[in-house]
């Protein structure tokens, strides 16, 4: 299940996640960038929990809930975090930015209401180049804030 | 008099944002062709080799297997790396050495590209790599630029006696050095050297290539300056015209100065030349690190002579730089870095020399600063030391002797009309406090954690007027709707380029910000530019796009006046709408204008565009004061930052938001650079040991200390709206600052890139 749709896909067993996501589904919002899970910027949510697709073989996960980036907006309304990261100017070059929202929904789902130090802790595993953290630590506040006031993660 | 304007100076979002977040964008590993195969790199596992057989036969016969290519199959044509090489005068400057070609039949690093694999999947290319039987005859390596010069030294290329690259004099050589030193009161010397930063975008390299019946070849891959490596691609890799290669840039993650290199495109392209199919060159994130692009090491020394009451009477500087393999980049660099470290100070007495030397070391070239952080790191602890000398606080000593407006910039001097450096240190220094916690030189601290306070300063250029070719085009043309198309190629690498552009266009003809539609990233269909380096794509192609946007403007006024039955002197333009100036309500929306003009269905049909132009003669520095207040624990010799301000000579931030990011960001590569960021080369066997982000480290999420960004607003005249760059800039001063508080914390100096707990142990081992 990928984004809330049953696939049936026929790969073979050396076959990773990420691969299976880019090449086999066109899922190409999740990024290659290590292959040594060193990055985060293939981090995908499997059962809801923060994966490493770059170092997942495909066949481990595959009668599991995955949630790519391109599953998390509503239709044609995006989801709070994606509004975040835009209104709050956290976006620049963009390669880390599906994974980082993937895990900012991970640790809002576990912690609904983070302090800026837990917000940097749970983005530790996320690495990103441009930015300097700052913007994606405010947008990721803001939408817990919107989040706390009625709004959903 | 208070101008209010209707899109510059607002936070409005980048237009490239939504794509991003919802992962729609198309990054080079993203774009996929019918047929298309997949292209790997074969690598020398030797630093310096001989290759005296390639066998291929094996390789071949592995199924799925299209081709595999070696020296012997690549024009003999050479080239440089550096795209950038283009853009400069042929009279003023040799350019960067032709060294190399799209394959080796010598390897000068561990590393160095062999022959490469075009397959039908990474699967098989990975597997065809490993069946190409190459011998190799080793040959004696050099690691070390000083060890590199000496007689007998192995040559790593032919024809450069003493592994001499290039040699630069002072440009700013003035007066008379050696007097002047004697002359002066104190004299001041401090050497060192930076670490090799690598620029480690998120997006790894990548190229695809197609040739079509005619001849002609499409590139797609990240790359800042398209247009130049369209003609480098063109007349150096493959020596046909320039119409015949179009050149593609998707989304780019990252760039931070490698993108002004070739990376896998020219072998990329004779992959797909001689398969007759769409290739697609990757590569792993281990051939990204141990590869062809870092920051230069420069190992440098700077002498200052001072006058007792706080004046410079004379700077020298000299600098080795340690280009590796290839120039590439280094040459330039170097010369950047001469410029804008001394083109901060007065100083009636300049002189000082650079050599670049080739080395068996992975090939460097320009990063973030290009230079100028190379630079800051040792002149801005000098300067400190000066001021130590002659018992002047950093700030006062800095405020002294800095330049002013009407005073030689940085680059080929032309007279600074803009110039808040002053206003900067101040507001940086009141805000952090300088007063009250610099505590005056030679201050004994007590304590396991001792605090300590220091400052830098930098200037940068906003492009490189007066220097390099330094001319840019835009297009706006109007749609029916009213909504227009703006045309430029500057590269949107994450800066926020194309919302800046976007914010310009409006402003400038009087349309909706959100009625802007940008067009970039495609050579055939964007007009010259140099493309996105030197912090200078607001300054320069900002300032072409409001020359188109005022044309569009007054055209739109024009066809507005005969509707209105005004004289078009009489109309105002703002947010899409036309106005009788005094009386608003009297007007209409620029839909009807345009819509109008192209459905005129009688002799005055038009479609409203224009081409706008600017051809920059200033760089318009921008300037920066940067402060850091740190703790060092001083047992364990790490170094915390507790603050980091910094005040920016913006000009006018198009967009104050992305200018920000620009500067957080810019504090967040200076602080690995300061603290962590090391490309640790093997001295023995030229084997490049941090080839990970677990083993070369960038600063997390973890890592960042409070940072506040002043942006310090005074109009620059030549800038659009006033303008300057930011791009660079925020990485410059980090390192140095933090350096000069580490001195004020515990009295000892470090001289190398990044100042590891290790360094500052054993610095505080040997001060007692």
């Amino acid at each position: 299940m990928v984004n809330g749709k049953l696939y049936e896909i026929i790969i073979e067993p050396r076959m990773l996640l990420v691969d299976v996501l880019r090449e086999r589904m066109g899922l190409t919002g999740t990024k290659y960038a290590c292959g040594t899970g060193d990055c985060g910027a293939c981090t995908v949510l499997v059962d809801g929990k923060p994966i490493l697709s770059c170092l997942t073989l495909a066949v481990t996960v595959r009668d599991k809930n995955i949630l790519t980036i391109e599953g998390i907006a509503d239709g044609n309304t995006l989801h709070p975090l994606q509004q975040a990261f835009i209104d709050n100017g956290a976006v620049q070059c963009g390669f880390c930015i599906p994974g980082m929202v993937l895990s900012a929904k991970a640790l809002l789902e576990e912690n609904p209401l983070p302090t800026r130090n837990e917000i940097q802790a749970g983005l530790a595993g996320n690495l990103c180049r441009c930015t300097g953290y700052v913007k994606v630590i405010d947008a990721v506040q803001a939408a817990a804030e919107t989040a706390g006031k009625g709004g959903k993660i | 008099m208070v101008q209010k304007f209707s899109s510059v100076g607002k936070r409005l979002p980048r237009p490239d944002a939504a794509s991003k977040v919802m992962g729609a964008a198309q990054y080079g590993a993203d774009v996929s062709l019918p047929g298309m195969l997949i292209g790997r790199i074969l690598r020398s596992p030797y630093p310096h080799a001989k290759i005296v057989k390639i066998d291929t036969s094996k390789a071949k016969k592995l199924a799925g297997v299209e081709a595999i290519i070696t020296f012997e199959d690549v024009p003999k044509l050479p080239f440089t790396r550096s795209v950038m090489a283009e853009g400069f005068p042929a009279v003023a400057y040799e350019g960067e050495n032709l060294d190399q070609y799209i394959l080796s039949d010598k390897a000068r690093y561990m590393g160095d590209w062999i022959a490469a694999v075009a397959a039908v999947d990474n699967y098989v290319a990975e597997e065809a790599l490993d069946l190409i039987e190459v011998e190799y005859q080793p040959l004696p390596a050099v690691f070390d630029p000083e060890e590199a010069m000496k007689p007998g030294a192995p040559l790593v290329h032919e024809g450069y006696e003493n592994n001499i690259a290039g040699k630069i004099e002072h440009p700013f050589s003035c007066g008379d050095v050696e007097k002047a030193f004697k002359e002066s009161d104190y004299v001041v010397e401090f050497s060192g050297q930076n670490s090799r930063q690598k620029q480690a975008h998120l997006e790894l390299d990548v190229a695809v290539a197609q040739w079509d019946t005619q001849g002609r070849v499409t590139i797609w891959s990240p790359c800042q300056n398209p247009h130049l490596a369209k003609k480098a691609l063109a007349r150096r890799v493959f020596d046909i015209g320039e119409g015949a290669v179009r050149w593609i840039t998707p989304t780019v993650g990252g760039g931070f100065g490698a993108r002004m290199s070739f990376g896998v495109e020219p072998v990329c392209a004779m992959l797909a030349k001689v398969t007759g199919k769409p290739v697609k060159v990757v590569v792993t994130r281990e051939e990204d690190f141990a590869g062809w692009n870092s920051r230069t090491e420069q190992r440098q020394t700077i002498k200052i002579g001072v006058k007792k009451e706080g004046t410079i009477h004379a700077i020298k500087q000299k600098i080795l730089s340690d280009s590796g393999a290839y120039l590439s980049h280094s040459g330039s660099i170097t010369a950047v870095n001469m410029q804008s470290a001394l083109g901060l100070f007065r100083s009636p007495n300049i002189s000082g020399e650079a050599k670049i030397v080739y080395t068996n070391n992975p090939t460097s070239s320009g990063m973030r600063g290009y230079g100028n952080p190379e630079g800051a790191f040792i002149l801005q602890q000098a300067i400190d030391m000066a001021a130590e000398k002659v018992g002047m606080d950093p700030v006062a000593f800095r405020l002294k002797n800095i330049k002013g407006v009407g005073e030689p910039s940085m680059w080929i001097p032309v007279a600074l009309d803009s110039c808040n450096l002053e206003q900067c240190i101040k507001l940086a220094a009141e805000k952090i406090g300088w007063k009250k916690k610099w505590g005056g030189w030679g201050k004994k601290k007590e304590g396991r954690m001792r605090s300590g306070i220091g400052m830098s300063i930098m200037t940068h250029a906003s492009g490189a007027g007066g220097f390099l070719l330094e001319h840019s085009h835009a297009i706006i043309k109007l749609n029916e709707d009213g909504t227009a198309h703006l045309t430029v190629s500057p590269c949107e690498m994450g800066q926020g380029i194309l919302g800046a552009l976007s914010q310009i266009a409006a402003e400038a003809t009087g349309l909706r910000y959100e009625d802007i539609h940008v067009i970039t990233g495609d050579t055939d269909i964007t007009l010259f530019d140099i493309g996105s380096h030197a912090s200078r794509s607001t300054y320069v192609i900002g300032n072409a796009v409001v020359n188109a946007g005022q044309k569009v403007r007054q055209m739109i006024l024009e066809r507005a006046a005969k509707k209105l039955k005004v004289f078009a002197d009489k109309l105002d333009m703002r947010e899409g709408r036309v106005y009788v100036q005094g009386a608003p309500e009297k007007g209409l929306g620029v839909a009807e204008i345009s819509h109008d003009a192209i459905y005129d269905y009688g002799t005055t049909g038009q479609h409203i565009m224009a081409v706008g132009s600017f051809q920059s003669v200033s760089h318009c520095p921008n300037f920066q004061a940067g402060f850091a207040e740190i703790e060092v624990d001083t047992e364990t010799g790490i170094i915390k930052v507790i603050k980091y301000i910094l005040a920016h000579d913006i000009g006018r931030a198009i967009n104050p938001q992305n200018v920000e990011g620009q500067l957080q960001g810019g504090t967040a590569q200076g602080l690995g650079y300061a603290l962590y960021e090391d490309l640790v080369i093997d001295k023995i066997t030229g084997n490049t040991l941090s080839d990970s982000f677990a083993t070369y480290k960038i600063p997390s999420s973890l890592d960042i200390p409070e940072i506040e960004v002043i942006l310090v607003e005074e109009p620059a005249s030549s800038g659009p709206f006033g303008a300057k760059g930011v791009g660079e800039p925020g990485m410059v001063n980090v390192a140095p600052s933090i350096a000069n508080a580490l001195y004020d914390a515990i009295g000892v100096r470090i001289n190398s890139l990044p100042i590891t707990p290790e360094k500052v142990l054993s610095a505080l081992k040997s001060k007692k």
